[in-house]
């Protein structure tokens, strides 16, 4: 992110109280993922230790500091989910895109190697109902079985 | 209130024995001070009492009643009535040290702990620490992020990221410019998890993802002494006739140097 469209931003929030989570999560929407540069800066302008950002940046799910994908999948795993076999449909997705699962820092965040889709994964979206649920940018998708995951992957132009 | 500037002493009941305490006091010196014994972790007298450790865990009596405090957050006043080994207070204990000994299976200083009170197993998985800078000691107390921000005002390390995935490091686990290289963060950790090395001109701190700090040499005997950003901090501080006399010497040359000038010795 330059460092105008940054000092915009950070324009819009003239008290200290509570603009730091604010700015980040403006830097999040815009930007797609928190870049290292741009934390750097932020540090420095607001006069803020950087290892306190971090802390911030990694402790919230919300931020993410590897670039998201075209396409995000958002798997729900809230009880409900869990219980319908949300597992099983994470596990799916993994191996219809080749992705190992692996997390080190707690936050569930993967993108292919073609920066095609990201999959995360999230506590409940409210539609419990319909367990297990799934979204993709946006789209939601209930009753999902392992068996359906090739059909809506392959809305969002995913290969065999 | 304080008499003639001097604490006022009231009478606090621990373990059902009557004692003679200042008030105001932390309780959890007050019982080191009279020999009773209580674990504890992460109390540092330089910094606030946190509470963080829960291992001083004790129990205070109000009303007939028991409530579960840390011995560090409670002051002494006239009438505290205290147990510290009770049956849950001892439950409790425990399972804590089982706890730790699983989150840092390598201290040394938990497994003793632990041992001297009956505890030398634990229920729970043991963390996995191939490969940890912390050496897989750390009970992120929160010790050194604290005496970093708050004594140092450096604020290179804090914690990353969140629940069992918390660990203490650098921003980007990469070398912080901002780290004096004072490893107070070394000084203060319980479970002597910290490790820095000095090598020939540099601090290095091996704990936090490398970050390396030059050391300053003495302008006397040309040996390093001190990081250099820690002593420029110390210097922009201090006295400009104080910073005369220092001449960026080590502490052995400047005493050499300091008492020579005094016995009016000439300086070779």
């Amino acid at each position: 992110m330059d460092e105008r469209t940054l000092d915009e931003i950070i324009g819009r929030y003239p008290y200290p109280s509570g603009r730091t989570l604010g700015i980040l999560r403006e830097v999040q929407i815009k930007e797609k993922h928190i870049p290292m540069d741009t934390l750097k800066l932020v540090s420095e302008k607001l006069d803020t230790p950087l290892s306190d950002l971090f802390s911030l940046v990694t402790f919230y799910s919300f931020f993410s500091l590897k670039p998201v994908g075209e396409h995000l999948i958002t798997v729900c795993m809230g009880t409900p989910c869990h219980v319908k076999g949300a597992e099983k449909i994470l596990q799916s997705i993994q191996e219809h895109l080749g992705l190992s699962g692996d997390s080190s820092d707690g936050k569930y965040l993967e993108t292919t190697p073609d920066n095609k889709f990201t999959v995360e994964i999230a506590r409940c979206f409210g539609a419990c109902s319909m367990a297990p649920v799934l979204h993709v940018d946006g789209d939601l998708y209930g009753y999902v079985t392992p068996e359906k995951i090739p059909e809506i992957l392959t809305r969002y132009g995913w290969k065999r | 209130m304080p008499v003639n500037g001097r604490k006022r002493m009231v009478t606090i009941t621990i373990n059902k024995n009557q004692y003679l305490a200042e008030e105001g006091e932390i309780f959890l010196l007050t019982a080191m001070r009279l020999k009773i014994d209580i674990p504890h972790l992460c109390y540092e007298k330089a910094l606030d009492p946190y509470g963080s450790c829960r291992l001083c865990m004790v129990e205070v009596v109000t009303c007939g009643k028991t409530e579960m405090t840390p011995a560090c957050t409670i002051k002494v006043h006239n009438g505290l009535e205290i147990l510290t080994d009770t049956p849950e207070v001892i439950k409790h204990r425990n399972i804590l040290f089982e706890l730790y000994l699983a989150e840092a299976p390598k201290s040394e200083v938990i497994k003793e702990m632990a041992a001297k009170y009956g505890v030398t197993k634990t229920r729970f998985l043991k963390k996995i620490v191939h490969d940890d800078p912390l050496l897989g000691k750390c009970i992120l107390c929160g010790l050194c992020v604290r005496v970093c921000s708050e004594i140092m005002g450096t604020c290179a390390i804090n914690f990353i990221n969140r629940g069992p995935f918390t660990v203490v490091n650098t921003p980007f686990y990469e070398h912080n410019p901002d780290c004096a290289g004072c490893a107070a963060c070394a000084r203060v950790c319980p479970t002597n998890a910290i490790v820095f090395e000095d090598t020939e001109k540099d601090r290095v701190m091996r704990s936090w993802s490398g970050t390396t700090v030059p050391m300053m040499t003495c302008s006397s005997c040309n040996k390093p002494f001190a990081p250099e950003k820690l002593m420029h901090e110390i210097q922009s501080r201090l006295d400009p006739q104080i910073n005369e006399d220092i001449r960026n010497m080590c502490p052995e040359c400047r005493r050499r140097y300091i008492s020579r000038r005094e016995m009016k010795i000439p300086i070779t």
